[in-house]
C-alpha cells in the first residue's frame, strides 16, 4: 500500500512538474494556501482548512499555533489526510497529463512527418513544409527538442546554398533561430557565403524575417566571442550596411531598436568601427537622433561615443551640420547615460578644433548645461568631466561672455 | 427619298465601321501601353568579353525553350514575326562583316606567314574579295541579294579563305560563320524572315543594342513577369552618349569575368582587364540615371577562375595585391573567391552615395556557359525583382 502510494506520489510529482511548464490553470481548491502550489499530500486541520503537509508542519515548527487562513487558535494540532481531495487532484492531473501527452505526441509526429517530407519534396512544397515546421517550432517548445534529437540540422542547413531562394532561406532561418544550435554548427554558419545569404534575406524580408536574421547574427556573434574565433564575417560590409538599413527603417520601431542593439554589440570590434565610419554611419545616426525614443537614443549615443574614439569618427562627427547644438540639446534631457555619452562626443569634437568649437558650444548653451551636470545628482566621474570641460571652454572663450551666459541660466533657474 | 435614306445609311454604316475600327485600335494601343508598363527592363553591362553576350544567349535558349513547350499558355512573348524580321539587318550585317574579316585576314596571313601560298586568294575571286571587303567596311550595308550571296559563297569556298577560317580565333571570327555561310541562299531570299535559330546565331554588333522579351514562367504559371533584356556593346567611347537612354530600367546585370585578373586588354596591352572592369563598374554605379536601379553583379567565368587561381596568384592584379593565400585546393579557391567578392563589395559601397544606399545590390557567382547555373541564377534575380516590386507597392 505504502509502495503504491509512493509510486503514485512520484508520478504526481513528475506530472505536476511537467504541467507547470504549460499554462494550465490549476483549480484553486487543489492549491495550498501557504505555497500557492498544487498539493501532493493534502492534510486538513481541525478548522476544516486543507494544506500541504510539509508546509503546515513548517508553519508549526516556526512556533505558530494558528490556522494560517482563518487565524483561529488551534485546539487540536492533528493533521487528517484528505484522501478525497488527494484522489481528485491525482485524477485531474492525470487526465490533463494524458491529454497533453497525446497532443505532444501528435505534435512530435507532425514534426517528424515534416522532416521526412523535406527529404523528398522540392519547390513550393518544400517552402510549405518548411513554413509548417517553423510555425510548429514557434508555438510548441517541446517540438524543438524532437527536431534536434532526430538530427535534422544537417538536412535543414543543406537548404542554405548558393541558389537558395528567399522563400526557402527565410523559413530556414526562422527554424534555426528557434533551435538550440551546437557550437560547431554555429561555426559553419559563419562562413562568408552563408553570412551573405543571411544578409540578403535580412535586407529583403518581412519584419519577422528581419528580426530572425538579426537574432541569428547576434547568436553567431556571441559564439564568436565565446570561442574567441576570428569572426571575419563581421567585417562584411554588406552586413553592416544591412544593420544600418534596419536602423533607418522608420516604419518599424522594432527594427530600429534591433538594429541599434546589434550595431552596439558589433562595435566592440575595432575592424567594425573603422568600416562603420567609412560607410557613413556617423551622419546617418546623427540624422536619426531626433526621431528616436529614449531607449534607442541611449544606444545610438553609445555607438557614436565608441565611434568618436577613432580619428575618422571624430572628423565625421565634426562635419555633421549643427552637430554641436544638436548634441548639447541632449545633455541632461534623457538619462545620465545619455548625458555621459553626449558629453564624451562633444569632448571628442571639441578637441579637434578647440577655438572653433568653443564659440559654437557656448552659443549652443553648453556652459549652463555643464553647470547643471555639476550641480546634479550624477555620478562623480561625470561631474568631474563636466568641470574639466567647463574649464577648457573658459580658457578658449571670453570668460566674460561665458559667465554672463551662466548667470542668465542661474537667474532663470 | 428612299435613295437618300439608303445612301445615308451607307454613310452611317461606313462611319460606324470606321469608328469601330478606331475604337479597336485605341483599345489595342491602350492594352499594349499597359502591357509596356508591366515590362521590366534589364540592362546587361560589362567590359568586353565579360561573358554578357553569352548570358544573353543563354537567357534566349532557356526561355525560348520554355516558350516552345508551352506555346498556348504563355501570352505573347519572345520572337513574334515583327521581332524576327527586325533581326534581318543584323544577320546580313554579320555576313558582310564576317566575310570581310576572313578576306582581310587571309591577306594578312599571306603577307606575314611563312606558308603564304596557302592564304593567297585565287585570281577569279580577288576582285570579289576586294569588293566585299569594301562593303563590309561601310556603316550601312546593302540588302543581301541573290547575286551578292552567290559571290560571298564563292569567296567562302575559296581554299585560301577556308585555310584562314581554320585560324579564325586569331582574327576574332565569330562562331556563327559556318552557320550563316551555309545558309546564304536562304538568307538572300527576297521574302526571307529570320528563323529563331538564325536569331540565336546572330552576333551582337558591338555598336548596337540587342534585346529580347521573355517571360520566365514560375511555378505559379499565371503570374509571370515580363522582362526585356538589353545587351549593349562594350565600346568605351560611346558609352557616355547612350547610357542615359536606360534610365528607369528595373535592374542592371553587370558581368565581370573574375578569371581575367592576369590578362590585359585587347585594345591596350598595358592595361589589366580586371582594372578596366573595376573602373567600368564604378563608372556605371555613379551614373545619375541608375540612382534607383537594382544592381545584380554576376561574377562570371568561375570555372576558369577555379583552375587559374591555383596556378596564378591573385596579387598579380594591382587591385588584389593585398591578397594572402591561406590554404590549398578547394578551400583556397573559396577563400580567393570571397576575397574578390569582398573587393567588389568595397568598390560598390565606395561608389554609392548615401542617398542611393537603399538600392538593391546582390552578387552572384556564375559560369555563363553552364545553362543550369544561368537558369538558377536568373530565377533568383527574378525573385528579387518581384519582391522589390511588392515592397514598393507596399504589399510586403
Amino acid at each position: 500500500m505504502a509502495g503504491a502510494k509512493e509510486g503514485k506520489a512520484l508520478d504526481l510529482k513528475t506530472v505536476i512538474c511537467e504541467l507547470e511548464s504549460s499554462t494550465m490553470e490549476v483549480p484553486s481548491v487543489f492549491v495550498c494556501p501557504i505555497s500557492l502550489e498544487a498539493m501532493q499530500d493534502p492534510v486538513t486541520l481541525c478548522t476544516g482548512q486543507t494544506y500541504e503537509r510539509s508546509n503546515i508542519l513548517k508553519w508549526f515548527s516556526l512556533g505558530h499555533n494558528t490556522c494560517p487562513t482563518t487565524m483561529q487558535d488551534l485546539w487540536d494540532r492533528s493533521l487528517t489526510p484528505n484522501a478525497t481531495l488527494r484522489h481528485l487532484i491525482l485524477t485531474w492531473f492525470s487526465h490533463k497529463y494524458s491529454a497533453l501527452t497525446k497532443t505532444l505526441h501528435h505534435l512530435h509526429a507532425t514534426a517528424l512527418h515534416l522532416l521526412d517530407t523535406l527529404t523528398k519534396v522540392k519547390g513550393q512544397n518544400r517552402v510549405r513544409a518548411l513554413k509548417h515546421l517553423r510555425q510548429l517550432l514557434d508555438c510548441h517548445v517541446s517540438t524543438r527538442k524532437t527536431v534536434l534529437e532526430h538530427n535534422a540540422l544537417p538536412l535543414i542547413s543543406s537548404f542554405l546554398g548558393p541558389f537558395t531562394s528567399h522563400a526557402v532561406g527565410s523559413e530556414v532561418i526562422g527554424i534555426l533561430v528557434n533551435l538550440d544550435l551546437s557550437s560547431d554548427f554555429k561555426k559553419t554558419l559563419m562562413q562568408p557565403s552563408k553570412v551573405s545569404l543571411l544578409v540578403d534575406i535580412m535586407n529583403e524580408g518581412t519584419l519577422q524575417t528581419k528580426m530572425n536574421c538579426a537574432n541569428l547574427i547576434q547568436i553567431l556573434f556571441i559564439e564568436a566571442n565565446a570561442s574567441e574565433s576570428h569572426a571575419e564575417f563581421l567585417s562584411s560590409l554588406s552586413l553592416l550596411v544591412g544593420l544600418l538599413r534596419l536602423v533607418r527603417d522608420k516604419k518599424h520601431p522594432t527594427s530600429v531598436l534591433t538594429g541599434l542593439v546589434l550595431l552596439n554589440i558589433v562595435c566592440s570590434r575595432e575592424s567594425v568601427r573603422t568600416s562603420l565610419v567609412t560607410l557613413g554611419a556617423v551622419p546617418q545616426l546623427i540624422h536619426l537622433l531626433p526621431t528616436l525614443n529614449n531607449e534607442c537614443l541611449e544606444i545610438a549615443l553609445h555607438i557614436l561615443e565608441v565611434l568618436s574614439t577613432l580619428p575618422e569618427g571624430r572628423l565625421a562627427l565634426k562635419e555633421c551640420p549643427n552637430i554641436i547644438p544638436n548634441v548639447v540639446k541632449l545633455l541632461m534631457r534623457v538619462s545620465e547615460s545619455c548625458t555621459q555619452f553626449a558629453l564624451s562626443i562633444l569632448w571628442a569634437i571639441y578637441k579637434l578644433a578647440p577655438q572653433e568649437c568653443a564659440s559654437k558650444a557656448v552659443e549652443a548653451g553648453l556652459a549652463p548645461k555643464l553647470l547643471l551636470v555639476i550641480q546634479s545628482g550624477c555620478n562623480p566621474v561625470l561631474k568631474q568631466k563636466s568641470a574639466e570641460f567647463l574649464k577648457m571652454c573658459s580658457l578658449d572663450y571670453s570668460t566674460g561672455i561665458l559667465i554672463s551666459n551662466c548667470m542668465l541660466t542661474a537667474t532663470i533657474q | 427619298m428612299g435613295l437618300l435614306c439608303s445612301r445615308n445609311r451607307r454613310y452611317n454604316d461606313a462611319d460606324a465601321e470606321e469608328n469601330a475600327q478606331a475604337a479597336e485600335i485605341e483599345r489595342r494601343i491602350e492594352l499594349e501601353t499597359k502591357a509596356e508598363k508591366h515590362i521590366q527592363r534589364l540592362l546587361l553591362l560589362g567590359a568586353g568579353e565579360s561573358g554578357k553576350s553569352t548570358i544573353f544567349k543563354q537567357i534566349v535558349y532557356i526561355f525560348l525553350f520554355v516558350y516552345n513547350m508551352q506555346i498556348k499558355l504563355l501570352f505573347q512573348t519572345g520572337f513574334d514575326e515583327a521581332e524576327l524580321k527586325s533581326y534581318l539587318p543584323v544577320i546580313h550585317a554579320n555576313v558582310y562583316q564576317t566575310i570581310k574579316l576572313l578576306h582581310d585576314g587571309s591577306k594578312e596571313f599571306a603577307q606575314n606567314d611563312v606558308d603564304f601560298t596557302k592564304y593567297a586568294i585565287s585570281n577569279e575571286n580577288k576582285e570579289i574579295g576586294e569588293k566585299l571587303s569594301e562593303i563590309g567596311g561601310r556603316l550601312d550595308y546593302p540588302y543581301l541579294t541573290k547575286e551578292l550571296a552567290q559571290e560571298i559563297e564563292n569567296l567562302w569556298k575559296d581554299p585560301a579563305i577556308q585555310e584562314t577560317y581554320v585560324r579564325g580565333s586569331e582574327l576574332q571570327i565569330p562562331d556563327c560563320t559556318d552557320y550563316f555561310m551555309e545558309n546564304l541562299q536562304r538568307l538572300s531570299d527576297t521574302n526571307y524572315v529570320p528563323t529563331k535559330e538564325d536569331v540565336l546565331y546572330a552576333r551582337v554588333r558591338t555598336t548596337g543594342v540587342v534585346e529580347i522579351q521573355f517571360s520566365p514562367v514560375g511555378e505559379n504559371k499565371k503570374s509571370g513577369e515580363v522582362y526585356r533584356l538589353f545587351d549593349v556593346g562594350g565600346q568605351r567611347n560611346e558609352r557616355r552618349k547612350w547610357i542615359h537612354l536606360f534610365e528607369g530600367v528595373s535592374a542592371v546585370i553587370f558581368c565581370a569575368a573574375i578569371s581575367e585578373y592576369d590578362q590585359t586588354l585587347f585594345e591596350d596591352e598595358n592595361r589589366n582587364r580586371m582594372m578596366e572592369t573595376k573602373e567600368l563598374f564604378e563608372w556605371v554605379l555613379k551614373q545619375p540615371c541608375f540612382e534607383k536601379t537594382s544592381f545584380m553583379l554576376f561574377l562570371n567565368k568561375f570555372d576558369i577562375f577555379e583552375k587559374k587561381i591555383l596556378k596564378v596568384p591573385l596579387n598579380v592584379c594591382e587591385w588584389f595585391k593585398d591578397y594572402q593565400p591561406v590554404s590549398t585546393g578547394k578551400q583556397e579557391i573559396e577563400h580567393a573567391y570571397e576575397f574578390v567578392k569582398k573587393k567588389f563589395e568595397e568598390s560598390y559601397f565606395q561608389s554609392t552615395a548615401p542617398d542611393r544606399v537603399d538600392r538593391v545590390f546582390k552578387i552572384y557567382r556564375t559560369t555563363a556557359l553552364d545553362q543550369k547555373v544561368v537558369k538558377k541564377t536568373f530565377k533568383l534575380v527574378d525573385e528579387t525583382l518581384r519582391r522589390r516590386n511588392l515592397l514598393e507597392a507596399g504589399m510586403l
